[in-house]
């Protein structure tokens, strides 16, 4: 990885010869079911920071199950066959006695049974689940992993992908492939709706007792309208309460396959040794479907401001968001510029305006690409007022800020500087093992390629004063604005 | 679906019982070698003034970093001026340097993407750079001022105390944020670690307060510095002696104080959700005192990950949250706590708190299985290739090792207890450190949702939200 940066350092410095090396250096191979490998030889310690990313996210449900992706991420910790099971003849046989309980105890209910009915229906769903969890052990997976040294054990769901996340010591590389085609081939819901309480548990943590998770639920949902990435990304609690173990398993179907999929392997590796390996396992899954065509619609453009507010028992807070096109439009680099211009270090605009200067804010921040970046997203500023400063305060603040941005060119300094610090971003995010991992299945599995890693600086680059201005214009209009507050519950503020 | 689903997997894996190759292994019966990391041994020097250097050069890459550690933690604020070391830090580091204003080096640092950061926390102040080595000079001598000669602007000061006020208006917001909170002040009672920062103290600090902590604690002959990356070693040395010539020795008598001496009681915060956050736990001993290596394996058992006893019980096994676990803490200076945390429905509160208790009753009452107990050994001794993937943080381990006063071998007397420890020993340590009659227990919650009140499992002591 050392030797990664140094050699992508050199890239924005002196773009060419060197370039080419470090692509040398990374390793891509496709399988005939379509995976997409890439391995990146680093020597530093004897370890493999792994990265299965997946093509798939919260934009793919159908309505109504809402949250299922990341429901799925869940399950897939679940085990298989011949990870978990004590006897999988008879487990598979509770498991489907578990299914159709379920299915009994739902038409009761759509039916209108009697209470005691209905009642019983539960207590014999009940004991189906635990019928089958006596003939599993719950955590199977994880177990391998920890006995084995895992670190950084994990996966997370985006509206646009999913990612599956460890690093083993290097020679557990077999461990890894046979735990991963064994997922991707033979997956085992089990302890299902035990799982889907622990995702209701942490819809509560997340989205409903955080006031930032409450507030950004409404501000994407006043946002989006038509488009997906309105729709809470965990699902609402109704959807979670409804998911049922045979559409999740549907769903995985439809989805998870190997041509839908990049691994990356970052560390201590020989390609050409290892992938011998990686082929015997991964290879022995079979190529799915296509993505299936979804007709996501797309967002109407916003024809006038859209303004919401969320009461909440917490001190206010305030999110503002512009609608704007994602990448590879040369206008998403832009945003990702000013982005940088206007919160990026003590200096920054916002930063320098509403924290130093004015006082009127604990804190503030931007992101170019939010909340995925498949379609077109939105640029946000969020910041927290300082009291008795109100969130409108802030809003008049950061508008006149938007205005200067749209009125005066940014100077050549202040260019140069952002530059840097796009060049110092790019380099933090390659530094780390497993950071690196995640960002090159990224830019394989959606940039058309991860040496598209090696082209975007020369797009930073060539950006211009006057572009940065245009897009300004363009997107921080009133009319493409949606604000969202939290007013405090009960306060005068 | 699902009967289709089983048939087509039947087919491609050509009907094997359990859908995969023939000849692939059981996973649970492949065996692997423990990795030796290599060990990264930095040269040591020590400057004129007496600070002690820990240098690794790495060529490979362009870039240098460094982090010098002094002994100046939070806890030896003074008592009515909790959250100083927090304005210090900040202030430190953005209030202006030798003949720089604060705008002349964010401005600097910014242009040469390079940075120099201060951190406080409970033992240490740290100040560290980055930079890329072809700007060393500058960047060096930016450091050099922020560490030996802060100037403390006072609207500096003034902006940052505005924004701690208004982080302390904030801190209620949260659930997470007010349970962590009291657990750790109610779990260190009597100790400064478990003091916590008002409007009142922080209104009190002043410029004064900040050049004092500042002349107390900044001693060249105390502090170690751990650098890294791309500079010749004399080199290097030669450059530190120029650009820290002027800092002056001096003594620093650290403060004593009495480990903390918690009163065992819940404590219930009232508070409007939908989720109780509940922690609990006591005192224990310190990370180099006998039983240290038992407790933290046994704490492994208790909340480390998926396969740990209470992530099993509260989520795996019942749903009950989705954050769960415990550890015991590495206590340097005084003990550290051994816990437990789960954040679950607010009308199973009660329920969760005696799941809870009762994974730390089994734990003294029986003795773990081998099999638990290799699991997370297995994970501790195959994990340690992971301490050395970065030359910079094993400098900054060994640079805090020496700082604490601990033997050098610290981490290897560690490794061996770990290898030792049966099952009777965590049983041992347990029964010996580990009194869940004598919890500090926080939960907070919404009372008016409980499934039983708080009362009926213990002392109650309400504590009012400021």
């Amino acid at each position: 990885m050392k030797r990664m940066v140094w050699l992508i350092l050199l890239v924005l410095l002196l773009p060419g010869a060197l370039a080419q090396q470090l692509r040398e250096q990374i390793r891509k191979y496709t399988l005939d079911n379509g995976l997409r490998v890439l391995m990146v030889p680093d020597k530093t310690a004897p370890v493999i920071h792994f990265n299965l990313m997946f093509d798939v996210g919260g934009v793919d449900e159908a309505p109504g199950l809402g949250g299922i992706a990341h429901m799925v991420e869940h399950m897939a910790f679940k085990g298989t066959p011949s990870i978990g099971s004590l006897d999988w003849a008879r487990e598979k046989a509770a498991l489907e006695a578990v299914d159709k309980a379920r299915a009994d105890l739902d038409r009761a209910i759509a039916n209108r049974a009697s209470q005691e009915e209905v009642q019983r229906l539960t207590t014999a769903f009940n004991q189906a689940r635990e019928e089958a969890k006596k003939l599993a052990l719950p955590n199977a997976i994880d177990q391998l992993f920890t006995n084995n040294g895992e670190q950084g054990l994990n996966a997370s769901t985006g509206y646009d992908r999913t990612d599956y996340r460890v690093s083993l010591p290097s020679n557990r590389l077999e461990l890894y492939l046979r735990v991963y085609a064994d997922v991707m081939l033979n997956a085992v819901f089990r302890s299902f709706y035990e799982e889907a309480d622990v995702v209701l548990e942490e819809r509560r943590q997340r989205s409903e007792n955080d006031p930032n998770g409450a507030l950004s639920e409404v501000f994407l949902r006043t946002a989006f309208q038509v488009h997906p990435y309105g729709r809470p990304l965990i699902g609402s609690r109704e959807e979670i309460q409804g998911y049922r173990a045979d559409k999740a398993m549907e769903f995985w179907k439809t989805h998870y396959h190997p041509n839908r999929a990049v691994l990356v392997l970052v560390g201590d590796v020989e390609p050409e040794r290892d992938i011998q390996l990686v082929r015997r396992y991964m290879g022995a899954i079979p190529r799915g479907p296509a993505r299936p065509n979804l007709n996501i619609p797309a967002e109407p453009p916003q024809a006038a401001e859209r303004r919401a507010t969320l009461e909440y028992n917490a001190q206010p807070s305030l999110l503002i968001g512009f609608h704007k096109p994602t990448y590879p439009n040369r206008d998403a680099y832009v945003m990702d510029m000013i982005d940088s211009i206007l919160t990026e270090g003590r200096t920054s605009r916002l930063f320098r305006r509403l924290v130093i200067q004015e006082q009127a804010a604990l804190n503030v921040s931007s992101s170019s690409a939010s909340p995925g970046f498949r379609y077109p997203n939105m640029f946000t500023i969020s910041a927290q007022p300082r009291a008795p400063r109100t969130t409108a305060d802030l809003e008049r603040l950061i508008y006149e800020e938007l205005e200067r941005l749209k009125n005066e060119p940014v100077g050549p300094q202040e260019l140069q500087k952002v530059r840097n610090q796009t060049r110092a971003a790019y380099l933090r995010v390659l530094q780390g093992g497993p950071g690196l991992a995640q960002t090159l299945a990224f830019y394989e599995l959606f940039f058309g390629g991860y040496q598209r890693i090696f082209e975007e600086e020369a797009i930073y680059n060539t950006i211009t004063a006057e572009e940065i201005q245009q897009a300004a214009r363009r997107y921080f209009t009133p009319q493409n604005r949606t604000v969202a507050t939290l007013v405090t519950r009960g306060g005068s503020r | 679906m699902k009967a289709l689903w089983s048939l087509l997997i039947g087919l491609l894996t050509l009907g094997l019982a359990q859908g995969v190759p023939a000849d692939w292994p059981d996973p649970f019966k492949m065996q692997f070698q423990r990795l030796q990391p290599s060990a990264i041994q930095p040269t040591r020097a020590q400057l004129s003034n007496g600070l002690t250097v820990l240098l690794v050069e790495d060529r490979t890459l362009p870039f240098v970093n460094g982090r010098v550690y002094l002994r100046a933690g939070a806890i030896f604020e003074p008592e009515d001026k909790v959250g100083l070391s927090g304005i210090f830090s900040s202030v430190m580091r953005t209030g202006g340097a030798g003949e720089r204003t604060p705008d002349q080096i964010d401005e600097t640092l910014e242009a040469l993407a390079a940075s120099v950061s201060v951190n406080t926390d409970n033992l240490f102040t740290s100040v560290a750079f980055s930079t890329l080595s072809e700007n060393l000079d500058q960047v060096l001598q930016i450091w050099a001022d922020i560490l030996v000669r802060p100037r403390f602007a006072q609207e500096r000061i003034d902006l940052e105390k505005g924004r701690a006020l208004e982080a302390i208006r904030r801190r209620n917001d949260q659930p997470t944020q007010i349970a962590v909170r009291e657990f750790v002040r109610r779990i260190n009672e009597g100790h400064p670690a478990g003091r916590i920062s008002s409007v009142a103290s922080v209104q009190s600090i002043t410029r004064d307060d900040l050049v004092a902590f500042h002349q107390r604690f900044f001693k060249p002959n105390v502090a170690v510095l751990a650098v890294t990356g791309d500079f010749n070693t004399q080199e290097m040395l030669a450059r530190l002696e120029r650009a820290l010539q002027g800092w002056q020795r001096g003594e620093v008598t650290l403060p004593s104080f009495p480990p903390p001496s918690p009163k065992p009681s819940i404590y219930f915060v009232q508070k409007e959700t939908n989720q109780s956050v509940i922690y609990m736990g006591n005192p224990t001993v310190t990370a180099y005192a006998p039983g240290y290596s038992e407790l933290d394996l046994v704490s492994r058992v208790l909340g480390d990950g998926f396969n740990s006893r209470l992530f099993t019980e509260v989520r795996t096994k019942r749903g009950l949250a989705y954050a769960t676990g415990g550890a015991q803490t590495q206590g340097f200076g005084w003990p550290g706590f051994f816990y437990g945390a789960s954040i679950s429905r607010v009308e199973k509160t009660a329920e969760v708190i005696e799941i809870m208790l009762a994974q730390f009753r089994d734990l003294r009452e029986r003795p773990v299985s081998q099999e638990e107990l290799e699991l997370f050994r297995n994970n501790i001794l195959n994990a340690e290739v992971f301490r050395f993937t970065s030359r910079q943080a094993v400098a900054e381990r060994i640079a805090r090792t020496q700082m604490l006063g601990l033997p050098a071998d610290y981490y290897e007397q560690y490794v061996r207890q770990i290898q030792a420890a049966t099952p009777a020993d965590l049983q041992r340590v347990m029964q010996q450190y580990v009194r869940p009659e004598q919890f500090v227990i926080v939960v907070v919650g919404d009372r008016r949702q409980f499934d039983k009140p708080l009362s009926s499992l213990g002392n109650l002591i309400e504590v009012p939200l400021e």
